[in-house]
């Protein structure tokens, strides 16, 4: 039987997506800008209030331990850092969408959510490495929102899953991406990538979802961040915080090594370090 | 029945009736798995990285989170429980250490995690019994102490005994 997907369901399902609001849509183009500020961020919050109770609540919360409590979006921000504002935008426009279990995939309630978070972090470690000039806070975004395409293929995968498994143990494919090609005959980067345009996300964002199991496909000015978002997701799934049955099934392309610096041992220090934050990260997005 | 649910770093042992000792989505991260058949208590310590050294702070507040740390204190909560503290007699077993596909080494450190575990488990006379280690699939480990069993556990491959 065919397990071929219907892509006008799939399309189908991404229309009905709520859109992101005006704010978060404007603070995720103002991270895509290499040349902005701090205070452009706190300018874009300062006019959300929903936003900004949440960023109060979060930098409050019992996780970092404040003596005094924050009331100024301008504090916030500049003791969170802009990365955790957007995982704050990103978690309230994406309502269930990173929380329902992912059924293709085998995984829980949250895993998505858990492992697009320590993605994020692991990116932005990754980043630190670059052997150029580097936004690091855009590797955090494109970490977080490189596997959303999941929430919505999941659903029409569930069927052809452990045929995929059986693929890859075979040799029949090289990874579980091409398993999803081969099977469902569209994977979840495509699919997250038609979500991404239907959220108009900046482009940037929208080449990372397209490209992170293939970095090299991307166009050469986007190849570094896709790159850092590539590694960032194999960490995340080396420390065992993996989206479920797929997790450690890609490829590796070498070709990182013309962006950034990576030795066992600073790699090492990217998982501890990316373990450490995103337990306090994890903590505090809950509260 | 009760659980010890073991994070990333953490170690630790029991002996009561009904007890499980347990560790989620090891990755690359390897479980060293204690068994003591004479007094029935069991143990394990969820092993991130091979080497202390890399970071002097974190070995301070987390040393399970290495293997040549956490070894050693794994043993030593054996001991509370009434093993002996040079581990002889116990079974050992170690599950975990998946990698991803990669061509160059850089990036297997479950390999290395495996390998650090069995140089310092030799320090003490030790090697491991039974292992599930390598591939690349993120594996689940629970150990009964009634049993004495070590049982794995993987999204979309089932359920093993190692």
């Amino acid at each position: 039987m065919s397990k071929i997907v219907d892509r006008e369901a799939v399309r189908q399902a991404i229309e009905k997506l709520p859109l992101f609001s005006p704010n978060a849509l404007q603070l995720l183009q103002v991270i895509a800008d290499p040349d902005h500020e701090l205070d452009d961020i706190v300018k874009i919050v300062k006019f959300d209030s929903a936003l900004t109770m949440r960023v109060l609540k979060v930098v409050n919360s019992s996780v970092y331990g404040l003596v005094k409590e924050v009331t100024s979006i301008d504090r916030a921000l500049s003791y969170l850092g802009e990365r955790m504002v957007v995982s704050i935008a990103v978690q309230e426009n994406t309502g269930q969408l990173f929380n329902k279990p992912l059924e293709g995939y085998q995984g829980g309630q949250g895993d998505l959510w858990r492992h697009d978070l320590f993605s994020a972090i692991a990116s932005r470690e990754v980043a630190r490495y670059a052997k150029g000039n580097f936004d690091l806070d855009l590797a955090f975004t494109g970490g977080l929102l490189h596997d959303i395409g999941k929430s919505i293929f999941a659903t029409f995968w569930k069927d052809a899953s452990q045929e995929a498994l059986g693929q890859i143990e075979q040799g029949v494919v090289s990874d579980y991406l091409m398993a999803e090609q081969d099977l469902a005959g569209l994977d979840h980067t495509e699919v997250g990538y038609e979500m991404a345009r239907h959220w108009h996300l900046p482009e940037s964002l929208q080449a990372v979802i397209l490209h992170h199991h293939h970095p090299a496909e991307a166009i050469e000015s986007m190849q570094p961040l896709v790159y850092a978002v590539h590694v960032g997701d194999i960490v995340s799934m080396m420390a065992g915080c993996d989206t479920g049955s797929d997790g450690l099934k890609y490829q590796l392309d070498p070709g990182y090594e013309e962006f950034f610096n990576l030795s066992p041992t600073t790699l090492a220090e990217i998982l501890l370090n990316s373990e450490e934050e995103f337990s306090k990260a994890e903590a505090s997005l809950v509260s | 029945m009760s659980q010890t649910i073991l994070g990333i770093g953490d170690y630790g042992a029991a002996k009561h009736s009904g007890g499980e000792v347990k560790t989620f989505a090891l990755g690359s991260c390897v479980a060293a798995i204690l068994v003591d058949p004479r007094t029935k208590a069991v143990g394990m310590v969820h092993v991130a990285l091979p080497d202390s050294s890399i970071n002097e702070a974190k070995a301070r507040q987390r040393p399970g989170y290495f293997a040549d740390l956490g070894l050693p204190l794994l043993l030593q909560e054996m001991a509370k429980l009434g093993s002996p503290a040079n581990g002889r007699g116990l079974v050992v077993k170690l599950v975990g250490g998946a990698s991803i596909m990669d061509h160059n080494n850089t990036f297997n450190i479950g390999k290395r995690n495996v390998l650090a575990l069995k140089k310092h488990l030799w320090s003490y006379g030790l090697g491991p019994l039974a292992e599930d280690v390598g591939g690349n699939h993120s594996r689940t480990v629970s150990v009964f102490v009634d049993t004495g069993k070590v049982i794995v556990n993987c999204p979309g491959r089932g359920q093993w005994e190692v």
